[in-house]
């Protein structure tokens, strides 16, 4: 990376440090801490996925055990162990819906170390950050990378001057107001 | 349950998604192939036929539209219905799937029922 480390004042290199390639140092750290916690984060959702399919192939297993018993057993115990599975079912549903969500966060996360890493790299090219068309330039980059709602709306209120903190806002407005596990829309062509 | 025996290729980078689908569609009778890209599905869709394709867009070398387009190329796959399952909802980006051919868009996530619904519904 083009930045200097924040110490480099410290061992002789003072004449190469300057103020850009500490933020672009500060942002690389940024991004770094992000992934490592994204790799933490993404071991433990595949074994809870492992976890998931294991459940819900036992589910199914005991469901289809189920419409073998014998009939005499069966006359007794199916309507029970149909509502059973039914409720196991809907359980299941609920979390398929729930783990999509955090592929939806590795990916909106994913967009933000981008932008940091490029950001970083931006404001060491100071022939670049003194030019407002290079600026709306990187914006337009940035733009791009948000395909979400969420965020090209957090973007284009940021853009157009809102503070972090009304973005917040309206973040945690619109989430409270979706209903839990809201799905995505469906359109056939 | 709806569409016994029937294939879906489902390609999606993230191997969490594919678990995702592939669970829910093997539990209504499909049987799912599953691809990491769209090279990877083009590689299946060449050699092997699907009744229907559940592609993600934004994937390492070759995206959901591109894959969307060359399916079409194919004599196999020019009829095969084509969902796009994926975080984006602009509508540029959907209209730029309705012109590659695609069947229809769903935005993730997607709740299990509503895709097997809107599935059974484009085989018919």
């Amino acid at each position: 990376m083009l930045a200097q480390p924040i110490d480099s004042q410290d061992n002789g290199a003072s004449d190469t440090w300057t103020p850009e390639q500490q933020i672009a140092h500060m942002l690389d750290l940024c991004e770094a801490q992000m992934e490592s916690a994204l790799s933490e984060s993404d071991l433990a959702v595949e074994s809870l996925i492992k976890a998931f399919t294991g459940l819900a192939d036992t589910t199914r297993s005991v469901s289809e055990l189920a419409e073998k018993l014998p009939p005499e057993i069966k006359e007794v115990a199916i309507n029970g162990l149909n509502q059973q599975v039914d409720t196991i079912s809907k359980q299941m549903a609920a979390a398929i819906v729930a783990f999509q969500f955090y592929d939806k966060l590795s990916q909106r996360l994913g967009h933000v170390r981008y932008s940091l890493t490029t950001l970083a790299m931006f404001v060491c090219d100071r022939a670049q950050t003194s030019q407002k068309d290079q600026w709306r330039r990187l914006f337009t980059t940035l733009k791009r990378l948000y395909r979400t709602e969420e965020e090209r709306k957090i973007f284009q209120m940021m853009v157009e001057g809102a503070s972090a903190e009304e973005a917040r806002a309206y973040v945690q407005q619109t989430t409270q107001t979706l209903p839990p596990a809201a799905t995505g829309d469906i359109e056939l062509f | 349950m709806a569409g016994a025996a029937q294939v879906i290729l489902a390609v999606d980078d993230s191997a969490s998604m594919r678990q995702m689908v592939r669970y829910t569609l093997e539990g209504a009778g499909y049987k799912v192939i599953q691809a990491a890209d769209g090279v990877e599905a083009l590689e299946f869709a060449r050699s092997g036929l699907a009744d229907l394709v559940l592609t993600d867009v934004n994937m390492p070398r070759m995206d959901g539209l591109t894959l969307v387009r060359e399916l079409r190329a194919l004599q196999t796959y020019k009829h095969t219905p084509v969902l796009v399952l994926t975080t984006e909802s602009g509508q540029e980006t959907k209209q730029r799937g309705k012109q590659a051919g695609a069947t229809g868009w769903i935005v993730k996530p997607f709740n299990p029922e509503q895709l097997l619904n809107t599935i059974a519904r484009v085989l018919q």
